[in-house]
């Protein structure tokens, strides 16, 4: 059942309750005044009755005051028309509570003459067919005798009022329970609407409508719930956000490594395929073989990397404070065959914490693809300078840049600007993607800002400060020492 | 002679394509960028273009929608492996689709296939003094007329589009007799024989060890 009729039912059952005890009370009460009223004057009339009577004995001419039965019945008949527009019966007795006068139609019952004492009023309510009747019971001295006098007062009309007042109240109540249910459903369907307005955000989100929200139109505690609601909505919704995206980098780099595997795979395959079934003349033997042995090492470098990248993915860091000097001195190493570019360096001197040997990878990959991006004669600039918080690492090359449009993208695995080129450097396309893992270890990320022709400037910058250190505001401790990450790794590749 | 394209951005397997379409009698060019591959398109005239997707300048997609109104046929070469891509170039008007890695034979038989669909393949093949029409299924060695079984017709005509190349025994039995081969099937062996000794090829048609066989000639 829904909600709203559960409101809705209990009000009115408790609206119908409530109605149906006052307005018994109320009737009843009414009823009961009146009955009182009725019964008051009841026995009013039979002390009236007994004065009567008493006087009319009294009248009588007697022998020795003795009141004959005769007399009695006779005074019990005056009385009774002197009476008769009233519609009052009534009935005399005598000592022996045997009847000496009844008047027509008076009940048979004597249970309460029986109860009639020398000074007591009694009285009862009787009822006859459905008539209902006060019936008064009182002793009368007259003369030498104590005679018991009955009366029967018609008061059905009271009981009538009282049906009467009951299906009166009996159509107003329900009248009243129609109106106000109407007025009450109106207020629950109002009441229930931010109820309504939820449930059906939650269905649409549920449908996978994540960026809907309820509306909140109340101030009260559903309001609350709406506005707790749309947080949470919102919450889950950049979660929800977050992870496609993530499940589309990952399809993206499977597809991209599906793709990269097999076409060294093809190479190889169908080389071997050419060697084994085929007779060839020795420069094409050669050159077939070459290829699977290019081909096999572009695959076996592939998966280098990717292990690296799975491993960096993996590692806690064991951070310790390199001079910068020494990877400078490391990177100097690296490149002094390369005849190729001008490498300039200029380093201030300074410590950066850091793994050492994933570091220098970091240099070494940067400066290969700049190398790379280069001309032949080109500049390559390598710069270290202190900072306050850290230590800033720079490499410059004037050679291609990157077009703005793949600047996001050249640090996702197996991306390449420009494939051909990097191929055939025997590049996968995975350094920088192993570049951001490795400053992402420390704390770091790749700063590439470039132009077509004019050249790339990568930068990052490594903490001046060892783990729990406390780094911030301590500018003054960056004079200390500042670990120069040295690229280790193995060149270029 | 027929004048193959082949665009792919990578040398080795250029190459390869080359190398194995080169000796099956076609002439091939090669490129590695899908702007020059354009360039050349407009320049000359190719009768079939074996096409990657994945290419720096304009890629395969971009490629197809410019041969298309030249009505020549392409065949996709491509690493991409998934339904809707295959779908995508199918639809796109390719004649084929091949997915790397891909094997030589059937690289070759695929070309085959849909040079024949153009009507560009040579109806007759000939090897030394060997010649076959293939519309009219006739075989001549010398000018003499040899008569053949279906079987053998099969094999001999595929020995003459791969000549100097291995067949090996699973690939020739699936393709003559269209069945799965079974490991110990001597069918094969009695078939060869016998047309080696028809067509005089008792040097020429040799056995290769553990692979099948391959005509020298």
């Amino acid at each position: 059942m829904k909600f709203l009729y559960k409101i809705l039912l209990c009000t009115i059952i408790i609206m119908a309750a409530a109605f149906g005890i006052s307005g018994y009370f109320f009737v009843n009460f009414v009823f009961e005044s009146a009955l009182e009223r009725e019964v008051a004057q009841a026995l009013d009339g039979s002390s009236i009755l007994r004065f009567a009577f008493e006087t009319a004995a009294l009248n009588i001419p007697t022998k020795y005051n003795v009141l004959q039965d005769a007399a009695v019945r006779q005074i019990g008949a005056r009385l009774e028309s002197s009476g008769q527009n009233t519609g009052r019966c009534l009935r005399l007795s005598d000592e022996g509570r045997n009847s000496i006068y009844t008047s027509e139609g008076f009940s048979e019952d004597t249970a309460l003459l029986q109860q009639i004492g020398p000074e007591t009023k009694v009285w009862t309510i009787a009822s006859h067919g459905d008539r209902y009747y006060i019936h008064t019971g009182i002793v009368v001295n007259a003369l030498d005798r104590a005679l018991y006098l009955e009366t029967l007062e018609d008061v059905t009309e009271v009981f009538e009022e009282r049906s009467m007042g009951f299906s009166v109240y009996r159509r107003v109540t329900l009248a009243m329970l129609a109106c106000s249910g109407m007025v009450m459903l109106f207020i629950c369907v109002w009441l229930t609407k931010p109820i309504r307005l939820l449930a059906n955000a939650t269905k649409r989100m549920a449908a996978g409508e994540y960026g809907y929200r309820a509306k909140r139109i109340s101030n009260d505690e559903l309001g609350q719930l709406t506005t707790d609601f749309n947080s949470m909505a919102n919450v889950l919704e950049e979660t929800i956000h977050e992870l496609k995206e993530e499940v589309r980098a990952r399809e993206d780099f499977i597809a991209a490594f599906a793709h990269e595997l097999k076409t060294p795979l093809t190479a190889i395959i169908g080389y071997a395929d050419m060697l084994r079934s085929r007779k060839l003349d020795e420069e094409k033997h050669f050159l077939s073989a070459n290829y699977i042995y290019t081909e096999g090492k572009r695959l076996e470098n592939m998966s280098f990397r990717l292990m690296d990248i799975i491993v960096t993915r993996r590692e806690v860091l064991e951070v310790q404070p390199i001079e910068a000097k020494t990877l400078f001195e490391y990177l100097r190493g690296v490149f002094a065959e390369n005849k190729e570019q001008k490498i300039r360096m200029s380093v201030q001197s300074g410590t950066v914490y850091g793994e050492p040997n994933l570091l220098k990878s970091v240099l070494v990959n940067l400066m290969d693809n700049a190398c790379k991006a280069s001309r032949e004669g080109g500049m390559v600039k390598l710069s270290g300078k202190r900072m306050e918080n850290g230590y800033a690492f720079e490499v410059r090359d004037y050679g291609v840049g990157i077009p703005e449009e793949e600047l996001k993208k050249v640090t996702e695995a197996f991306y390449m600007v420009d494939k051909s080129r990097s191929r055939s450097r025997n590049g996968a396309g995975l350094g920088l993607a192993l570049c951001v893992e490795i400053l992402r270890l420390h704390g770091s990320e790749l700063d590439i800002r470039s132009k077509v022709g004019e050249g790339t400037c990568v930068s990052f910058v490594i903490s001046g400060h060892g783990p729990g250190a406390g780094g911030k505001g301590a500018g003054a401790e960056a004079a200390d020492v500042e670990a120069a990450a040295a690229a280790g790794a193995e060149p270029g590749a | 002679m027929i004048k193959i394209l082949i665009v792919d951005d990578e040398k080795p397997i250029c190459d390869l394509i080359d190398m194995n379409l080169s000796a099956a009698g076609y002439h091939c060019r090669t490129v590695q960028d899908g702007l020059k591959a354009i360039d050349l398109i407009e320049a000359e005239n190719f009768d079939l273009i074996l096409l990657d997707i994945m290419l720096p300048g304009a890629d395969g997609y971009d490629i197809m929608e410019y041969i298309r109104p030249m009505k020549i046929p392409v065949i996709f070469i491509t690493a991409k492996h998934e339904v809707k891509d295959r779908v995508k170039g199918l639809k796109l008007g390719a004649e084929d689709y091949l997915v790397k890695p891909f094997d030589v034979v059937e690289l070759i038989a695929r070309v085959e296939v849909v040079l024949r669909r153009y009507n560009k393949t040579d109806s007759i093949l000939s090897a030394g003094d060997v010649v076959v029409d293939v519309d009219a299924r006739t075989v001549t060695k010398a000018g003499k007329q040899i008569i053949l079984t279906n079987k053998e017709y099969g094999l001999l005509v595929l020995f003459l589009r791969n000549k100097n190349i291995a067949l090996f025994r699973e690939n020739l039995y699936e393709r003559v007799w269209g069945d799965e081969y079974l490991a110990d099937s001597r069918t094969l062996d009695l078939h060869v024989q016998r047309l080696r000794r028809k067509m005089g090829w008792e040097e020429n048609l040799v056995a290769v060890y553990k692979v099948g066989y391959r005509l020298e000639i």
